[in-house]
């Protein structure tokens, strides 16, 4: 802390950044942090950081024709003696300079021992004159400034070096990375043999760096986008952390003060310089994003500031970057994953620290003690760190099932495609039919509208069936009966109401029915509003048992006054418009009580001779457009596919062809997603568009061989044109199959379906005895 | 109404998406640990992993699934700036993974230079073809012209939405009617740059996609974007998440068929939402799109359904682990929390 107090005074500044004349290949910063050197093939140049810009001090690149000497492809300012810089030149050269030289050739030394390039030069961090480098030679040097040669040579006996580093807490050790993988440390006094050798990396190790506070870390970077942390004090060395990073890394700089922090940057591919937190070796902690080609070096400004880190790029251009500039990608990372199933269940994964949030919906309103749970003393409480929470991370999955028979759940969509009855039958048992399925799967507004079709689409020159059907029931009067009578008395409503505006009487009609529910009791409104009760249905559904004055008005509503009422008063007379609702009184005692079954039977038999002379079922397409429409567009298309193959003819031409193929498919879609395949394919058969209709008359060709010899059938039914013999015999009974027969596509065998599954249950291999394992798709 | 099942999901990081497949029987996973795990539904509602690999080099944001005539197909996306498509191929496995399937790299899309953000699969009736876009705001649209060779892809489109790409959707309407429609959400923070989902669609004129829309009012980052199922349904619902919650509702307006400009919509709003107090993370509608689902930083799930009257009110919370199930007693009956509910004093003094 005390360190960082005093450093936080000295450096400061912005992020900025300045053209170079041309790429750099390496930077480093003098131990006060007030100049960068940049060094490159074509340049070679110090610059002041000042609070708001750079400026360039000293061009090192003088001569009218400077010599290879100067295409650096390391730098390295030295850490004690402030005027000394040391060079790796391309051409093997390893040049040291002298800025308090007079002259404007800064020049001190030149060592020409390397035969290749010199990839690596580092100065000795507490002995002032020792020099080390690393080359392409596979040579390490030791150099000491004061000998015009070099004190010794280390032979990695491996292939090239790409880094050399000298320990930063013991004295004698350096390490060096090689370009076949391995990494090796040795001690200065013993230019003879490594004292360790291991392989770090596939590929070539391009870069290694020695943790500036914990002995023995050192960090490496290598081609195949791995940094690892190995430890070096322990006899074996350990692999302690390893980050996957998304391009080869080519620098690795521990970040100074953050112990597990530590800046990568790539020269391939990736422009983007990281700060990695080793713990959490997945998302990058800090990303810089500035420059526009591959970063080649990077130095952070002061050995004891971790806001500072400076880059040079092959874009020519120096960049001071401001740690409180960075973007940070887990900021944009999502912290949750949510999707909804096919049956209504729910997948959530989420952080687990949001999880427990201590502020979780319920506790809102509650007074949360300054400093935290009064169980810990104060002094306890501390704001955990940003880089402690981040490294801590992980995610809690779970699935919210639906609950059997809850409303979220998909059971009654797949029940009802099961029980809906298409066709087969004659137009008013199928709408009865269907209307009993709805009705069991407490989907009453569903039952409703097929009651209503029934009634209005049923032969008006055959009033004999609904009479009939009427008479017939009317010795008990079951519920169907009821809700057959009050339906009517919807439908005529919607016929009078029609005269004036179909449509808007049509809204009215629910509209009121939500009236009656929001301004029901209060325990209702809550059951609405309050509850987490999702089922459109059950807004429908609102249980009336308890409204004990339905029963009682339900028989005058009845009577002939309401036509008059609703004539003279046309704006929706509400007593009528209750009915809609009725049927859901719980019927039994209701019908018991109050309707004798020859009022019943009159009553019914009257309001169907009130209209039935007048209105053709022509007359209510546009209402059933209308309401297919609505269910359509309220998410049940199952119900507008149903009523249109229901309806047929009826109402087929009223809807646009485009309409109804869009409802098929959608339909068929959802079908398939819940493997209905059987129904599938009869809404496909029962459709009359042309575009569904051809969709099970695709790949309906099957090519099989034969089960004896083996050899494709010809398409002649199941005798096999070569052996003669029916391919179709079951393997277990040795009977030819008639029917359902299944075989296995690898070897041609197969039988019985309930066969061939009994013997699975028993072996794997094929009941032929060919000993093919079968498998059945 | 619900039962929530605690999953031991060990992924190693985040995890940044859940998806299920088409018939709602597997689940996958993806997480920034680099890996994906499919799940699959045992008989008794037991989730087991029967897959779990290491996908891409840097952390994966997203994972899909293709429809299954296409075969049993995942595309991931990454940090890494790919897209890869994956195929589960059975029985090649060799004995010593039994039990689990077996996971082929069947291309690696590398188009992007950035992250890849998002992921998806085209609806079904256009054929096998996928879409990407990444930070530095491209979408792309891939089609595999032979579905039975899952390697072979060309990049069909390319379309620059000149901000940040977080998420993009297909609207999944398989009418004649509708022509193809994407919408892409930026996660662009900038509150300047206007309206951050744009809607672009295709034109059978021109062959390309053009931008039909955008939605102006959307001025924050958002983070993920839904249309709703469409069933039958001549207008478009929209979901999205930014700092609340948003329902749009987008009514194509009757254009002449000869006209090759974009269509036009009528745009209303439907609903807006901010009870999560803070960024919504995700939105998903079940399948009939009766119920749209939210999660937050709040750390909840919120369901949110329309009543006949189009009014979109929240019907539950739903809260996983750790804590209680909050919102109305008695709505959500036992939902479990395994409780290992972490001390707020456990980040303080972990280290």
């Amino acid at each position: 802390m005390e360190k960082m107090t005093r450093v936080s005074g000295t450096v400061s500044g912005c992020t900025m950044f300045c053209h170079l004349d041309a790429p750099a290949n390496a930077i480093s910063v003098c131990r006060d942090a007030t100049q960068v050197v940049v060094a490159g093939r074509n340049i070679f140049k110090i610059y002041g950081l000042e609070e708001d810009g750079f400026v360039e001090r000293l061009n090192l690149r003088v001569g009218r024709k400077p010599s290879l000497n100067f295409s650096c492809a390391d730098v390295m300012w030295h850490q004690m003696e402030e005027n000394l810089l040391a060079t790796a030149a391309t051409n093997g050269a390893v040049v040291t300079w002298n800025l308090a030289r007079p002259c404007r050739n800064k020049q001190e030394q030149l060592f020409t021992e390397h035969k290749r390039t010199v990839n690596k030069v580092c100065f000795h961090p507490t002995e002032v004159n020792m020099l080390l480098s690393g080359s392409q030679d596979g040579f390490m040097k030791c150099f000491d400034l004061r000998k015009k040669e070099s004190v010794s040579t280390f032979s990695g006996q491996s292939e090239s070096v790409r880094d050399v580093q000298f320990s930063i807490k013991d004295y004698f050790t350096f390490a060096a990375s090689f370009e076949n993988g391995n990494v090796q440390l040795w001690d200065i006094r013993r230019p003879d043999r490594y004292e360790r050798m291991f392989t770090a990396h596939t590929g070539p190790v391009f870069c290694c760096d020695w943790h500036p506070e914990d002995r023995g870390w050192l960090a490496t970077g290598g081609r195949d986008k791995m940094v690892k942390v190995w430890d070096m004090s322990t006899n074996r060395v350990k692999e302690i952390y390893c980050v996957q990073t998304i391009a080869s890394v080519a620098r690795v700089k521990w970040r100074p003060e953050r112990r597990y922090h530590l800046a990568t940057c790539s020269m391939m591919v990736d422009h983007n310089i990281y700060v990695w937190d080793v713990r959490r070796p997945f998302i990058p902690f800090a990303t810089f994003e500035e420059h526009k080609d591959v970063t080649t070096g990077i130095v952070w400004r002061h050995q004891h500031d971790p806001y500072f880190l400076l880059s040079g790029s092959k874009d020519s251009t120096l960049y001071q970057h401001m740690f409180k500039d960075a973007s940070r990608p887990v900021d944009r990372a999502n912290p949750e994953g949510l999707c909804f199933g096919l049956f209504g269940d729910l997948a959530f994964a989420a952080k687990e620290s949001l999880m427990s949030a201590p502020q979780s919906v319920g506790d809102v309103g509650r007074k949360t003690y300054p400093g935290g749970d009064r169980r810990y003393p104060i002094f306890f409480f501390k704001k955990p760190d940003v880089t402690e929470q981040f490294a801590q991370v992980s995610s809690a999955l779970s699935v919210f099932e639906s609950e059997a028979g809850s409303s979220v759940g998909m059971d009654w969509f797949i029940n009802t495609a099961q029980s809906y009855l298409l066709s087969g039958k004659p137009f008013a048992e199928l709408c009865e039919h269907n209307a009993q399925v709805a009705k069991r799967l407490n989907r009453p507004q569903e039952s409703t509208t097929w009651t209503m079709l029934r009634i209005m689409f049923s032969e008006p020159a055959n009033p004999s069936l609904s009479s009939n059907h009427n008479l017939n029931k009317s010795g008990n009067l079951p519920l169907v009966n009821s809700v057959a009578f009050d339906h009517k008395t919807f439908t005529f409503t919607l016929f009078l109401a029609a005269r004036k505006s179909l449509q808007t009487v049509y809204e009215d009609v629910f509209l009121c029915a939500e009236n009656e529910e929001t301004e029901g009791s209060e325990g209702q409104a809550e059951y609405l509003f309050g509850d987490a009760e999702l089922d459109d249905d059950d807004l429908y559904s609102m249980e009336h048992d308890n409204q004990a004055e339905e029963p009682e008005y339900l028989l005058p509503q009845e009577a002939f006054p309401l036509r008059h009422e609703i004539m003279d008063h046309p704006s929706a007379p509400e007593p009528v418009q209750e009915k809609p609702e009725s049927p859901h009184v719980s019927g039994s005692e209701a019908e018991s009580t109050c309707l004798t079954p020859m009022e019943s039977f009159s009553l019914i038999s009257v309001s169907q001779l009130l209209f039935s002379p007048h209105l053709p079922p022509k007359f209510f397409c546009p209402i059933v457009k209308e309401m297919l429409c609505y269910y359509a567009e309220q998410g049940d298309v199952q119900m507008a596919v149903s009523v249109l193959i229901v309806l047929g003819d009826r109402i087929r031409k009223e809807i646009d062809e485009l309409t109804q193929e869009h409802w098929y498919m959608s339909y068929i879609d959802l079908l398939q997603r819940f493997e209905l395949w059987n129904v599938s394919n009869e809404v496909i058969k029962l459709s009359t568009c042309g575009a569904i209709m051809c969709l099970n008359q695709t790949s309906t060709t099957l090519h099989i061989n034969c089960s004896n010899c083996k050899r494709p059938m010809s398409n002649k039914g199941w005798i096999c044109d070569r052996c003669h013999q029916c391919a179709s015999v079951c393997a277990v009974c040795h009977h030819v199959v008639k029917g359902l027969f299944v075989w296995c596509q690898g070897c041609s065998h197969g039988g019985h379906l309930e066969h061939v599954m009994e013997w699975l249950k028993q072996s794997k291999h094929c009941p032929a005895g060919c000993g093919h394992l079968c498998e059945y798709t | 109404m619900f039962v929530a099942r605690s999953i031991a999901a060990d992924h190693k990081d985040l995890i940044h998406d859940v998806s299920y497949d088409f018939h709602g029987r597997r689940m996958a996973t993806c997480s920034s640990d680099q890996s994906i795990k499919v799940w699959d539904k045992g008989g008794n509602g037991e989730w087991t992993c029967t897959a779990s690999w290491k996908t891409h080099s840097g952390s994966v944001w997203r994972v899909t699934w293709a429809h299954p005539e296409f075969g049993q197909v995942l595309a991931s996306c990454s940090f890494d700036r790919t897209a890869i498509v994956w195929e589960e191929i059975v029985g090649e496995s060799n004995d010593k993974q039994r039990g689990q399937s077996h996971w082929v790299k069947e291309t690696t899309l590398v188009d992007s230079r950035t992250s890849v953000t998002d992921v998806k699969f085209a609806p079904k009736h256009m054929g096998l073809m996928l879409t990407t876009c990444s930070a530095d705001g491209v979408v792309r649209i891939y089609e595999a012209p032979d579905v039975m060779n899952l390697s072979q892809w060309s990049l069909q489109h390319e379309i620059s939405s000149k901000l940040s790409c977080s998420c993009i959707s297909w609207n999944p309407s398989s009418s004649r009617a509708h022509a193809p429609m994407i919408a892409v959400g930026s996660d662009d923070s900038n509150v300047t740059y206007g309206g951050k989902v744009q809607i672009y669609e295709y034109n059978e004129v021109t062959r390309k996609y053009a931008k039909a829309e955008t939605l102006m009012t959307v001025a924050d980052a958002v983070h993920d974007i839904a249309f709703a199922p469409n069933l039958g349904r001549s207008f478009h619902v929209l979901a999205i998440a930014t700092k609340d919650v948003r329902i749009f509702k987008l009514v194509p307006l009757q254009k002449d068929s000869s006209s090759s400009a974009p269509t036009k919509f009528e745009v209303q709003v439907l609903a807006q939402f901010d009870s999560h107090n803070s960024q919504v993370w995700r939105v998903s509608w079940n399948i009939t799109s009766t119920l749209l689902a939210s999660s937050g930083d709040d750390g909840c799930v919120r369901l949110w359904k329309a009543n006949y009257m189009d009014n979109w009110k929240c019907t539950g919370i739903l809260k996983g682990y750790g804590s209680q199930v909050s919102g109305q007693p008695g709505a959500l009956s036992g939902v479990l929390g395994s409780a290992t509910a972490q001390s707020a004093l456990n980040g303080a003094t972990g280290r």
